[in-house]
């Protein structure tokens, strides 16, 4: 039986989409149904900046850091502060360490919480993703708790943070993941092991190491692919080394490893991981320890370079920092996960149906604002 | 005196061997310090290859400063082994932090950089463009070896008259769109890209936004492009 | 039957115009405005359910209101009519590449093939408004009519995800009315008529004289009944054409105020007809549960709408629960699962009231 083709059409998805997680478009060929050719084209949320942190003093880079990933604040923070202080050889003290790692890994919560329901969302299960919302909605007030803000923070500082924790932060927080822990297990029912959510997603959009790590994925991603890599264990930072915690990695368990089914696994795998951590720094939290303590009077990093990465929850985030040992930084790059994350849905979404290019871009988990920075 | 040399370094390798990194990190001269580290990598593969397995998976488990020490010394290998293989590419001798080398053979050591067993520098972490004033531009290449855990940085200067680039897009796929936008930004031209194009301005903007001479145009399609706000302090 | 008795009322309180042909069209069209007002209302009140039956699944508090102000009223009552409000209000714009008589009519049409079908509907054993012969193969043509609206409506909106959803949606609904057709032929066979009144004067008796009941086949047919009326309806699990995270709004991605109104009314329209249909065929229709026990006429219309309510609120319950099915898959289940399974019950249907029917 010969396989008909009809002309080819050109679809635009987006710039305005449902789908596409933000101002993309996804220049697509279909022949009916089936998806000949990706071409994404990036840029609609374009705001300059790292020309924009050629103009500002290093401390004022981290609001522009907070709005790049903005479902991921803390972590953006957390990244550029680690990359200054290495550069400036700023040790900060315990407590400091163990508030950065509690943010951070709430922040990871929060945003795979997010990202698994706007793929719930993508497959058209539109329940989980307000199940999602409604669990995140805890952990914004906890950090609105801390800082007064619940989607850009600005908390993170060069050799500190800008409030100490509130007076009962830890019981809330430790409430929350008492609560949180079996909301997991519920959604794992109601979508994870759904036959229908598995008959979109598994063997769809499989990913093969090889390709993944050529095209630079990392975080989730990678891992779904079966490669155990993960910086906050191959090159820890902080203090995670202290931390007992596994790096989930995809197994194919219901089609074949690498598959969007995997992707969306490894992140529910990942916030157990994330609860895990938590329990442990609440736990060492030390009491005493000025956050101010390592604040520099000026910021003017030595003449030099640095490389910097840190986990996001999308991936490796790394901060490449020029100084010319002025307050300003000389040239900023922000290489962001999200932006390596996209560049592969041409290699591994070509081919399939226009239902599961959206399931595979869902998949990614990929948020523009940092894409396009 | 190198018998003497050999012995220090015979000694130093079995305290490092024994865990204890200090006395080699002391070392003043730094043709010794590289030497005595080169022979404790040599020492600590001879001493156990089966441990092959074991050894990648410790590797997470190795403290910072021992990471930093290899590091290093990698960066000297790769620019002594670069010199050897391809010579004249290399500008500069020191290759302590960064191997700095000329565009011409850039995509065969790209090459030869990814397939190397000992390097096999598998993933492309971070492209950037820089303009380091004096009209030269700069790319960066931050490669990472997944096999071996470590990281080198590249460094290729080319004049900001003629800043052309051999592409590396077909070694590391991701250096596609990290090139294109370094071209979008800085206008460095990678050759032989098969689709180098702006990625995050318009297709018809003027001018490269991040080259320290940039100005911005006037107008883009009858709108006012709003300036920079000047003298913030 | 019902036109026949107004047609009289009306002869005998104006014998002046006795015999006039004018008359027999107004004896036509005041139970025609009745419907209307019913679907209408229905609609209405579906909406409200809708929202309260997703807000509890998805554990929020849905559209909430004090009082009888102009703040969705008390418990958010008023949130259906405000809905409504809107759409009616709102600018009706024609795109200006669209095919203007086709995109107008597009709206229109679909929403009569949902509400002719009502006519045939019985609640009550004299409460229907044309007791045809053939009245359950009515519904099943009439329903039909949707997929020519639907292409219409895709095609003139001259818009490619509109194409798509059409295109979509001609290929679900037409394949998904033969397992429907023949999940309803098992009911036909038992009951030897089409006729919608002696399908259900032969559930008579209580609640294990239904047709549900009637053989171990039967059960499989609901089922595949049901889901292919989930299909053909364009609720989630099959909600492809409209499909809204992948083609925006499908066929409807154009149209707003009215005429969008208008596709939303005929999907709430449909569900009552599917869902009016599956009483009837399965659940004993306007036949109380309990032999005898709150039979009057009045309680024929609570025990019909019991039942329509009742699947119409396992169709919201599955939309808010399960995720969307691809192409591919959808057309596997109707071809490769339902059919068979279908044709297969046909036949044990046919043997079991050969050998064991009465």
């Amino acid at each position: 039986m010969g396989v008909v083709h009809g002309q080819e059409m050109v679809l635009n998805i987006g710039p305005q989409h449902p789908a596409t997680h933000g101002v993309l478009r996804l220049q697509v060929k279909t022949d009916g149904e089936v998806v000949s050719e990706i071409t994404p084209y990036l840029g609609y949320l374009h705001r300059c900046f790292e020309k924009h942190c050629e103009n500002v003093t290093y401390e004022q880079v981290i609001p522009y850091t907070d709005r790049c990933d903005y479902l991921a604040s803390m972590t953006n923070n957390f990244g550029y502060v680690v990359a200054v202080e290495a550069l400036m050889d700023i040790k900060v003290n315990d407590r400091v360490e163990h508030i950065r790692v509690i943010m951070a890994e709430l922040q990871r919560i929060a945003s795979h919480l997010l990202g698994l329901g706007a793929f719930g969302l993508d497959v058209g299960a539109f329940t989980p993703f307000l199940h999602m919302l409604r669990d995140r909605e805890r952990i914004l007030d906890l950090f609105e708790m801390t800082c007064g803000a619940r989607l850009l923070y600005n908390y993170m500082w060069v050799g500190g943070l800008s409030h100490d924790l509130p007076v009962g932060f830890v019981e809330s927080t430790y409430n929350f993941l008492d609560y949180f822990e079996p909301k997991i297990d519920e959604f794992v029912n109601l979508l994870v092991h759904n036959k229908i959510f598995v008959e979109r997603t598994a063997d769809i959009g499989r990913m093969p190491q090889e390709v993944a790590v050529s095209y630079g994925v990392t975080g989730p991603n990678l891992r779904a692919s079966g490669v155990k890599w993960d910086l906050r264990k191959n090159d820890p930072y902080s203090i995670y080394k202290s931390f007992e915690f596994d790096v989930p990695v995809g197994e194919g368990g219901k089609g074949s490893v690498g598959d969007c089914w995997d992707r969306f696994y490894v992140r529910v795998l990942e916030m157990k991981e994330s609860i895990k951590i938590l329990r442990q720094a609440l736990a060492s939290l030390p009491k005493e320890g000025d956050i101010h303590q390592s604040i520099p009077k000026k910021i003017r990093p030595p003449k030099g370079t640095i490389y910097k990465r840190t986990e996001s929850p999308r991936g490796d985030l790394g901060y490449y920092i020029e100084s010319d040992g002025t307050n300003i930084p000389y040239r900023l790059k922000m290489r962001s996960p999200a932006f390596t994350a996209l560049s592969v849905i041409d290699e591994i979404a070509a081919g399939w149906l226009l239902s599961d290019v959206l399931a595979i871009l869902g998949s990614l988990d990929i948020v523009l604002g940092e894409i396009d920075r | 005196m190198n018998e003497d040399q050999d012995k220090l370094i015979a000694e130093l390798v079995e305290k490092g061997l024994a865990g204890d990194m200090e006395p080699i990190n002391e070392i003043e001269d730094r043709v010794l310090r590289s030497k005595a580290k080169a022979a404790l990598v040599k020492a600590k593969r001879s001493a156990k290859p089966q441990e092959t397995e074991d050894h990648v998976k410790q590797v997470s488990d190795k403290s910072s400063i021992d990471d930093k020490s290899l590091s290093e010394n990698l960066n000297e290998n790769i620019g002594e082994m670069v010199n050897e293989k391809f010579p004249g590419s290399l500008v500069n001798e020191n290759t302590e932090t960064h191997i700095q080398l000329t565009p011409d053979h850039w995509f065969e050591i790209a090459g030869w950089l990814k397939s190397e067993p000992s390097l096999s520098f598998d993933s492309l972490q971070c492209q950037t463009g820089i303009d380091i004033g004096e009209n030269t531009l700069e790319a960066r290449y931050n490669l990472h070896s997944m096999k071996h855990n470590h990281c080198t940085e590249i460094r290729i200067s080319v004049s900001i008259n003629k800043p052309v680039i051999p592409s590396v897009e077909q070694i590391w796929r991701i250096a596609d769109w990290f090139e294109r936008e370094t071209y979008d930004m800085l206008g460095i031209e990678f050759s032989d890209h098969r689709d180098l194009r702006r990625i995050l301005l318009p297709d018809d903007w003027e001018g490269w936004p991040l080259r320290k001479d940039y100005q911005v145009q006037e107008t883009y399609h009858g709108i006012e492009v709003p300036k920079m706000k000047e003298g913030w302090e | 039957m019902t036109v026949d008795f107004i047609f009289d009322l009306l002869n005998q309180f104006l014998p002046g115009f006795s015999g006039n042909g004018f008359l027999l069209l107004f004896a036509m069209l005041i139970p025609c405005l009745i419907l209307f007002g019913f679907i209408a209302v229905y609609a209405l009140v579906v909406i409200y359910a809708e929202l309260k039956v997703s807000s509890f699944i998805q554990d929020k508090v849905g559209p909430m209101g004090q009082g009888f102000g102009f703040h969705a009223g008390k418990w958010g009552l008023l949130q259906p009519v405000a809905d409504a409000l809107k759409l009616l209000t709102k600018e009706d714009i024609i795109p200006g590449s669209a095919n203007r008589v086709l995109f107008i009519m597009a709206p229109f049409m679909i929403f009569i093939g949902a509400f002719v079908s009502f006519v045939a509907i019985p609640f009550g054993e004299s409460i229907i408004v044309a007791d045809l012969n053939i009245g359950i193969f009515y519904i099943l043509g009439v329903g039909s009519l949707a997929v020519i609206a639907l292409i219409l409506a895709g095609w003139s909106s001259n818009n490619k995800w509109s194409l798509y959803g059409a295109m979509r949606s001609a290929a679900q609904i037409v394949s998904y009315e033969i397992p429907a057709g023949i999940s309803l032929i098992t009911v036909i066979i038992i009951t030897g008529s089409l006729n919608m009144q002696e399908i259900i004067a032969y559930q008579q008796g209580g609640i294990f004289n239904w047709i549900l009941f009637d053989n171990p086949f039967i059960p499989v047919a609901f089922v595949i009944y049901f889901i292919s009326a989930l299909a053909e309806t364009n609720r989630t699990p099959f909600d492809l054409p409209e499909s809204e995270s992948e083609l925006v709004a499908g066929f409807v991605t154009e149209y707003s105020g009215m005429r969008y109104a208008f596709f939303f009314l005929s999907e709430y329209a449909n569900m009552f007809v599917v869902s009016a249909v599956a009483a009837t065929g399965f659940l004993g229709g306007w036949q109380s549960p309990i032999s005898g026990y709150l039979d009057s006429p009045g309680w024929s219309v609570f025990w019909m709408m019991s039942k329509i309510a009742f699947l119409i609120f396992i169709m919201i319950w599955i939309r808010w629960t399960v995720p969307r099915l691809r192409v591919d898959q959808l057309m596997n289940v109707c071809w490769k699962v339902f059919l068979p399974i279908g044709l297969i019950n046909i036949f044990g249907v046919a043997i079991w009231t050969v050998l064991l029917g009465s």
